[in-house]
């Protein structure tokens, strides 16, 4: 294995990664612009530069030259050399601005050219904060600016597309946005224009940036050139915090971060996973409806009951007593239970281990697949977080033909769904389920199943609750709350770690808002309330134990406890048809 | 000092007879140029004679110097190639000729592209190219249309394409033209030109023998210097190295202009006086004024005092003695009469236009550069503007991806240190400001 002395450290390196790439593994920080490990390398912002040597070798020997000290001869390359180009060779030695002036001076010099056309609108950019020219500047420029000068001025707020906004004169041409589309998504939609200091990213005429994964060219973008057209200039990045977590609105659950401020979801950006969906996430998990479900369209009131035919809010006790009652009212075999692809891997199994206590058939769940959806990358025809976990706890999809003539011979009379919409998903008419006693753990205020739901429960969504869900590769992975619910609940509470982006945030920390918080409650916490009212015991200390009798007692997801998921999940076995 | 007894490095130059542009009523066309210059001749020798490698040799011992700027030795360049293997290679011909003060290769297409075309296909030969691109600059509508029909013509005889004089090797000549961008002349930018990319310079290593058109192995020589290479194989390595400065050996195209008497195109050998060239060649300064400066090989290269051109002589090894470079061999001559501040502040737009933009140093600094020198030239500068503008250059040299940073701080650098004087007289007084103590001098 090759070594490297980086500031007279000396390292194993693999070798097949640039100089930077290794160095910012070993926790040396090199400011650098245009370098992303996911695309090649054009070393055009000239920020990364360090001084390199390469030990002498004798010509006829190929002996290593030695000093008088006995230690190898370095011959050093005369000028800068930029570290993401550099392929790393036994024996290297490196200096970087901590140990040498001349590269320290290089990057300092190159920030002062980078600073002197832009605009520097920092107080109204919403990169700031978090801001990678910003935090460069502060920690590797100049004092002070030299240019006395107009600055040059390019197009503003052009709307690139549909998603993206490009201000061109923060833009500092590192070319991450054209190499992300002819290098990643392959639309090679945007390319620079014009020349020299005019230079800027944009489309052909008259083409739309609609790329659907355009908007990690605005993650890619080191500075606030390319901005979300749906976010931009309502939220600066200190008033967020940020909570680790997974997108659902594709079986992937590519991994993101909830940005959230007064308690609401402001914007949802791609968080690294090299298993799972690498730096990127899809454009359609993170506009519009993809984020505001978890806002606007929640419940405003707690649990309800339907008397008179209205649904009137009630205390979750009782609530949860009516579930109770409407499930013993009937005989156990004319209960239909739905499991749901969109719940966790804990509340479905839950829920599997209530229909077992009162001996009802397993539950099942509705698929909900868009054909064609699938992309062969982040995309997928299954449009469901965790349908992969429904099968390996044993639930498998419905059969729709078979129950709707089961509820049209009046063989089912009490249907309890946890976290899904039959009607909205076409499996029941409401006429069909008029009669029945129906009990529904929903997410929104949209759920087409409501006019006729007798017990409506609002659900904890992925945004607040603690959970796992297995995507369609198997890899399972565990969320944590990124907002509060209303109600108090120790385990929420402790999960809710630090993220502000600045890591300096308290626990509790979530840019609270009591108006914004809303009354739900997850499904490992009603199900044993309902459980409870019928004599059955299914209490756990949460949700982590849960997955721990899981993954202890069920070999399809053998290993997958709430510690080994962390952050990255696990990749569970392939055990085939579970029993 | 070189010799000053009439006697240079450039021989018997008053007698010396043009071989590049030699005075053939319309050589421009194939069957002058077959019946009147010994046209094809060499390649079929070569082709019935000579193992590729031989030719790569004779290149090499001639000692052609690259005349596309950085005077390499263009047979050594050759040698670079990796042997043939399944990969296509290719020769690329710049003819993008765009350096400001430089018209030579212009001269070659228009008067005798036939000798530039007989040296591609010597190259192919050579190299085993499959073939040649030649990028030539878009504004030579004329010679492109000229080159077109010529080209059809040598392709119809059997000249060019499949096994070429009815030989075993087959080769492609394909015009391309530029669209007017200085950088596409620098040849890895060329290289992403003709592959319809953007005109960015690319990073190297790997260098084109390596990895060049479309990631195939590739050379790129200058138009005069291919058009040299048919020579050398007509007359031999000796006759060649035999012209001129030893060290930079043949003849060149020396394109003159400034403040003159007669400013033009001349063929001479390598290694003439700079003197020779001003007062003989170019019959003297216009108007009887003062030489104030010269720059010797296009606007990039450092320009030289007229202090400093005694006994210099137009090779690269005396000129970089003297503190320059000769580039393109394009000269410009200026008068007493010229302001240095003017004459910098024009070359830095050229660079301030022409940058890609790529690099941060050369974007930002080629523009900043511009910026300074309007604000001295407009008597609205200060005397520290001087030492912010060598820092800038400081910034810039070797620091970016191509040469075309140190391209545009150069002629800034060496023109302040030349002619600080110039600078000085337009820059604002120092004004110290004492808190009203009073500093006798
Ligand atoms: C900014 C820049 C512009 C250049 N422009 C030209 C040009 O117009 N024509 C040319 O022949 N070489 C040009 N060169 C030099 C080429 O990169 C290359 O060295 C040359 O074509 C090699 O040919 P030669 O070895 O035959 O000289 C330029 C170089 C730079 C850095
Ligand atoms: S818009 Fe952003 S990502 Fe694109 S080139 Fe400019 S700075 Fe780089
Ligand atoms: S040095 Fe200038 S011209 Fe050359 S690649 Fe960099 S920006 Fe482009
Ligand atoms: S990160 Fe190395 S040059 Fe931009």
């Amino acid at each position: 294995m090759p070594t490297v002395t980086i500031d007279g450290e000396t390292i194993d390196v693999s070798g097949d990664k640039p100089l930077l790439q290794e160095c910012l593994n070993m926790g040396t920080e090199l400011p650098h612009f245009c370098y992303h490990p996911a695309m090649s390398a054009p070393a055009n912002c000239r920020q990364c530069m360090v001084e390199v040597g390469t030990p002498v070798r004798d010509r006829e020997t190929g002996e290593l030259k030695l000093d008088d000290e006995g230690n190898p001869e370095i011959q050093w390359m005369p000028k800068l050399m930029t570290s993401c180009t550099v392929q790393v060779t036994d024996g290297m030695v490196v200096k970087t601005h901590r140990t040498s002036e001349k590269a320290k001076r290089g990057q300092k010099d190159t920030l002062e050219f980078l600073l002197i056309n832009h605009p520097l609108d920092c107080p109204i950019c919403d990169q700031a904060g978090k801001c990678p020219l910003q935090i460069q500047a502060y920690k590797y420029g100049p004092e002070g600016s030299r240019f006395e000068f107009r600055k040059v001025h390019k197009p503003k707020r052009v709307k690139l597309g549909p998603r993206v906004t490009l201000d061109a004169e923060r833009c500092i041409n590192c070319t991450r946005c054209t190499r992300f589309t002819e290098e990643i998504s392959g639309s090679c939609q945007l390319t620079i224009s014009e020349r020299g200091v005019k230079n800027y990213p944009i489309t052909m005429p008259g083409q739309p940036f609609d790329d659907p994964y355009s908007m990690n060219t605005i993650d890619l973008c080191p500075v606030g050139a390319l901005t979300s057209t749906d976010s931009r200039f309502k939220a600066r990045a200190w008033e967020m915090s940020r909570t680790p977590s997974i997108t659902t609105l594709n079986a992937r659950g590519s991994n993101c971060y909830y940005m959230v401020r007064d308690n609401l979801i402001m914007e949802v950006v791609p968080r690294q996973n090299m298993q799972v969906n690498e730096y990127w996430l899809p454009d359609e998990e993170r506009v519009g409806w993809a984020y505001e479900r978890f806002n606007d369209m929640r419940p405003a009131h707690g649990p309800e009951l339907r008397s008179d035919g209205e649904l009137t809010p009630v205390s979750w006790e009782r609530a949860t007593d009516a579930a109770s009652k409407a499930l013993g009212a009937v005989d156990p075999s004319e209960i239909l239970f739905l499991g749901s692809a969109h719940a966790t891997v804990e509340d479905n199994y839950l829920l599997k281990r209530l229909a077992e206590a009162l001996g009802a058939d397993a539950p099942r769940y509705i698929p909900h697949i868009d054909a064609g959806h699938d992309d062969d990358w982040l995309r997928t025809d299954d449009r469901t977080p965790n349908a992969q976990g429904c099968e390996r706890l044993g639930i498998h999809p419905i059969d729709a033909d078979v129950v709707r003539s089961r509820v049209e011979a009046g063989e089912i009379k009490a249907v309890y769904v946890l976290d899904d919409d039959p009607v909205g998903a076409g499996l029941f008419t409401e006429d069909q389920l008029d009669d029945l006693i129906v009990v529904l753990h929903y997410y929104n205020t949209t759920n087409q199943t409501l006019p006729v739901t007798d017990v409506a429960l609002p659900a904890a969504m992925v945004v607040e609750t603690v959970g796992t869900y297995v995507n369609d590769h198997g890899h399972a992975q565990t969320v944590r709350p990124a907002k509060t619910i209303k109600e108090v609940n120790r385990t929420l509470m402790m999960a809710t770690g630090k993220s502000r982006p600045d890591m300096h945030g308290t626990p509790f920390d979530r840019w609270h808002n009591d108006d914004n918080q809303v009354d739900c409650l997850p499904g490992w916490e009603v199900l044993p309330m309902v459980a409870a009212h019928l004599d059955i015991d299914l209490s756990y200390k949460g949700p982590k134990a849960i997955m721990a009798e899981v993954s202890e007692e069920n070999p399809a997801f053998a290993g997958a406890t709430h510690e080994a998921m962390g952050l990255q999940g696990v990749r569970l076995e392939d055990v085939g048809e579970p029993a | 000092m070189e010799a000053t007894n009439g006697k240079t490095k450039a021989g018997d130059w008053q007698n010396f007879e043009r071989i590049l542009l030699p005075p053939i009523r319309d050589l421009h066309k194939l069957d002058v140029y077959e019946a009147e210059y010994d046209g094809y001749q060499a390649i079929q020798k070569v082709l019935k004679e000579w193992e590729p490698g031989e030719v790569v040799n004779e290149v090499k011992q001639a000692n052609v110097r690259g005349r596309g700027g950085a005077a390499f030795n263009a047979g050594l360049k050759w040698s670079f190639m990796p042997p043939k293997g399944d990969r296509p290679r290719y020769l690329a011909c710049n003819a993008d000729e765009s350096e400001p003060g430089t018209y030579k290769d212009r001269q070659l297409m228009e008067y005798n592209p036939h000798l530039m075309f007989e040296g591609i296909l010597l190259a192919n030969y050579a190299m085993q190219m499959d073939a040649c691109y030649v990028y030539v600059r878009g504004e030579y509508v004329d010679w492109i249309d000229h080159m077109e029909r010529e080209l059809e013509k040598l392709y119809a005889k059997g000249y060019v394409g499949e096994n070429i004089f009815g030989s075993d090797f087959s080769t492609d000549i394909i015009l391309h033209k530029g669209a007017g961008a200085y950088i596409c002349g620098e040849e890895t930018s060329l290289m992403n030109s003709l592959e319809g990319k953007r005109g960015y310079p690319r990073i190297k290593p790997p260098f084109p023998a390596q990895k060049g058109l479309w990631g195939n192995p590739t050379t790129i020589n200058n138009v005069e210097t291919l058009a040299h290479v048919t020579l050398v194989m007509r007359h031999g390595a000796d006759w060649f190295s035999g012209i001129g400065a030893p060290t930079h050996p043949g003849s060149t195209i020396y394109g003159i202009s400034g403040h003159l008497n007669r400013p033009g195109v001349y063929e001479y050998p390598t290694g003439m006086l700079i003197t020779d060239l001003i007062e003989k060649v170019c019959g003297g300064m216009r108007d009887g004024k003062k030489l104030k400066a010269v720059v010797p090989g296009g606007s990039s290269v450092p320009p030289l005092h007229a202090d400093m051109i005694e006994g210099v002589t137009m090779d690269a090894d005396s000129l970089r003695e003297a503190g320059s470079m000769m580039g393109t061999g394009g000269m410009l001559v200026l008068n007493e009469d010229t302001d240095m501040v003017t004459y910098l502040r024009r070359v830095n737009h050229f660079y301030q236009h022409e940058s890609c933009g790529q690099c941060t140093p050369c974007r930002e600094g080629t523009g900043w550069l511009e910026a300074i020198v309007t604000r001295i030239d407009e008597g609205e500068g200060n005397l520290r503007d001087l030492d912010l503008l060598i820092d800038l250059c400081d910034q810039m040299e070797g620091r970016t991806i191509c040469a075309f940073a140190d391209a545009a701080a150069w002629p800034v650098r060496y023109t302040i240190e030349r002619f600080r004087e110039d600078f000085e007289a337009k820059c604002k007084p120092a004004v110290f400001d004492t808190g009203g103590v009073t500093i006798s001098a």
